[in-house]
């Protein structure tokens, strides 16, 4: 008896073992009618939930005038409370996929930093703990063609008070790859890093951007917001891609030592304007990208009314990205006229080189930033932080997971005119998004 | 049979059983009507290619099956696969791949969305083109 039992067993085991070698070649071939079967089964169940649906619908309004509710619930069948639980299952189903549409909701991101060391980010002057900034960003899809990006910061000033900017404000059209027109507030496409990098520090690699890119209200010296139009797209070739971009908007102001990119407005002065090419290589150069930019601005400024200074830029840059490195070099050339009382022209230079390697447990990197700006050019001598200077720096970024880290950076400034003096920087940052 | 033997089949075969369930195939379709090429794939996943001539590409990820897809298809870790869209939003204002449940979801999705891309775990039927077989 015992022997036939287990000889039962074998053959069983035996037949849901051949299933195991056999199914699989035979599933494919009957997926369809598999899916079709379903789809059967799943419209009979709805048409059932429907049915009961109704059901009870009908029932609650044949009792709902000789029964208390309370009581009602006290004492329905176990029936009803089954097609209870069923409508409620049903609607609960209905709000969840109506949530997954893809218009459905904004999504919300965010950044934030907090750091600490014998010197802040952006100002020499202060030590210890800071705020970095509190970064909003949202960009909600309005539709096949519309989009939409707006990034609210929160900072904080030299005095300590709590500051909101809205960094970025952009409606676009998408017309197709090849063609966005956005229009608002952006970041002004010259070079590479003003684009790639935004506001929200957890995406660059490094712990703060270079100096002169740095943003106007932190003590950068060039236009990295514009307020007007903005034409940018990509060509895709056969192994490589063509970006471009081109730009118009509101000729920046010059107050109180800083950028003023006129978000209201202009009510004197010109425009600024200009473009970006760039080409990504593909294949084996997979992540280089190579470009060109230029801008021309009529700046007006504070010192003088109905003074205007012609800035002309001119860019190259590189940028190398992978899952090894990220190496980024930029350089830029200013020419710059005083319209006003025409003189000759004024040069200016700078740019940054910057060295990364993605390894497994950090990324370590090394930069160096050069400026060398021309003190008699109004553009760079009304600017606070319009000296030249040179900085060698080298850091550590560790990824704690994929939504903080960890940020340390040894960094030797040394300002060579205008007021000369040297200090290093000691800074730690932890930064996360969300 | 000997016993032993009898054995030795007996584990073979629940060995192919549960080896046969663990290699599963990962099929990426489109809508009928998107014939995007395989070596494209990891541009749509990642929005570096939002077009095919004149339609919107819309991908869709799949939870069931997005491990299988990030490391066969796009060659990289979820935590890589969310910064790279964490980038592409906040520099191009694009939003990631909405994230379906299942295989049932995504053939959906695929089937009523034009420019619909997505992922399953199962052959799909001849209602959308399969662009690879991974």
């Amino acid at each position: 008896m015992t022997h036939r039992i287990r000889s039962i067993a074998v053959w069983m085991i035996c037949c849901y073992g051949a299933y195991g070698v056999a199914g699989p070649a035979f599933s494919s071939e009957s997926q369809d009618q598999r899916i079709n079967v379903l789809e059967q089964k799943l419209d009979r169940s709805l048409k059932l939930i429907e049915e009961l649906s109704a059901r009870v619908r009908a029932f609650e309004t044949q009792h709902s005038n000789t029964v208390e509710p309370a009581a009602a619930a006290e004492n329905s069948p176990p029936e009803q409370q089954r097609l209870d639980s069923v409508q409620q299952q049903l609607t609960q189903l209905e709000d969840s996929n109506a949530s997954r549409g893809s218009g459905g909701g904004i999504p919300l991101h965010g950044f934030a930093d907090i750091g600490i060391g014998n010197h802040t980010a952006d100002r020499p002057n202060f030590k210890g703990a800071n705020i970095g900034a509190v970064d909003i960003f949202l960009n909600p899809q309005l539709g096949e063609h519309t989009r939409s990006l707006f990034e609210l910061t929160f900072e904080v000033d030299e005095h300590g008070a709590v500051q909101a900017d809205l960094e970025r404000a952009q409606i676009g059209y998408q017309f197709s790859e090849a063609a966005t027109v956005w229009i608002g507030r952006f970041h002004t496409p010259f070079g590479y890093y003003n684009t790639a990098f935004h506001h929200g520090q957890e995406i660059a690699t490094s712990l703060r951007r270079p100096r002169f890119l740095l943003f106007e209200d932190q003590g950068g010296v060039m236009p990295d917001h514009t307020v007007g139009a903005w034409l940018s797209g990509a060509e895709h070739l056969s192994i490589s891609k063509l970006t471009y971009d081109l730009f118009v908007g509101n000729g920046q102001a010059l107050s109180s030592g800083t950028i003023d990119q006129r978000n209201g407005g202009i009510d004197h002065g010109g425009a600024i304007y200009g473009g970006n090419l760039g080409y990504v290589f593909g294949d084996t150069l997979s992540g280089l990208k190579v470009g060109v930019s230029g801008f021309r601005a009529a700046v007006s400024d504070d010192r003088q009314p109905g003074r205007l200074t012609r800035v002309d830029n001119a860019g190259v840059y590189l940028a190398y990205d992978t899952d090894r490195f990220e190496h980024l070099a930029e350089y830029y050339r200013f020419s710059d006229h005083d319209l006003t009382y025409a003189g000759p022209a004024h040069h200016s230079s700078l740019g940054f080189l910057q060295l990364a390697w993605r390894l497994p447990l950090a990324t370590p990197y090394l930069r160096y930033e050069r400026a060398l700006l021309d003190q008699s050019d109004n553009f760079f001598a009304l600017q606070t932080n319009g000296m030249s200077y040179f900085r060698t720096a080298a850091g550590l970024r560790f990824d704690l997971d994929a939504w903080s880290a960890l940020k340390f950076e040894l960094a030797r400034t040394k300002n060579t005119d205008r007021l000369i003096e040297q200090w290093s920087d000691v800074m730690l940052d932890y930064t996360i998004r969300f | 049979m000997p016993h032993k033997y009898l054995n030795w089949i007996l584990l073979l075969l629940l060995a192919s059983n549960c080896s046969a369930a663990v290699a599963n195939d990962l099929y990426v379709a489109c809508h009928a009507g998107v014939p995007i090429a395989a070596a494209d794939l990891r541009d749509v996943f990642s929005g570096e290619r939002q077009y095919l001539q004149e339609v919107r590409l819309v991908p869709v990820d799949n939870l069931a099956a997005q491990p299988d897809f990030l490391l066969k298809v796009m060659k990289m870790n979820g935590v890589k696969y969310a910064t790279t869209w964490a980038k592409k939003s906040f520099r191009d204002g694009l939003n990631p791949p909405v994230t379906l449940a299942n295989d049932a979801a995504v053939l959906k999705f695929i089937r009523r969305t034009p420019g619909g891309c997505g992922y399953l775990s199962m052959q799909p039927p001849e209602s959308v083109i399969v662009i690879g077989k991974y």
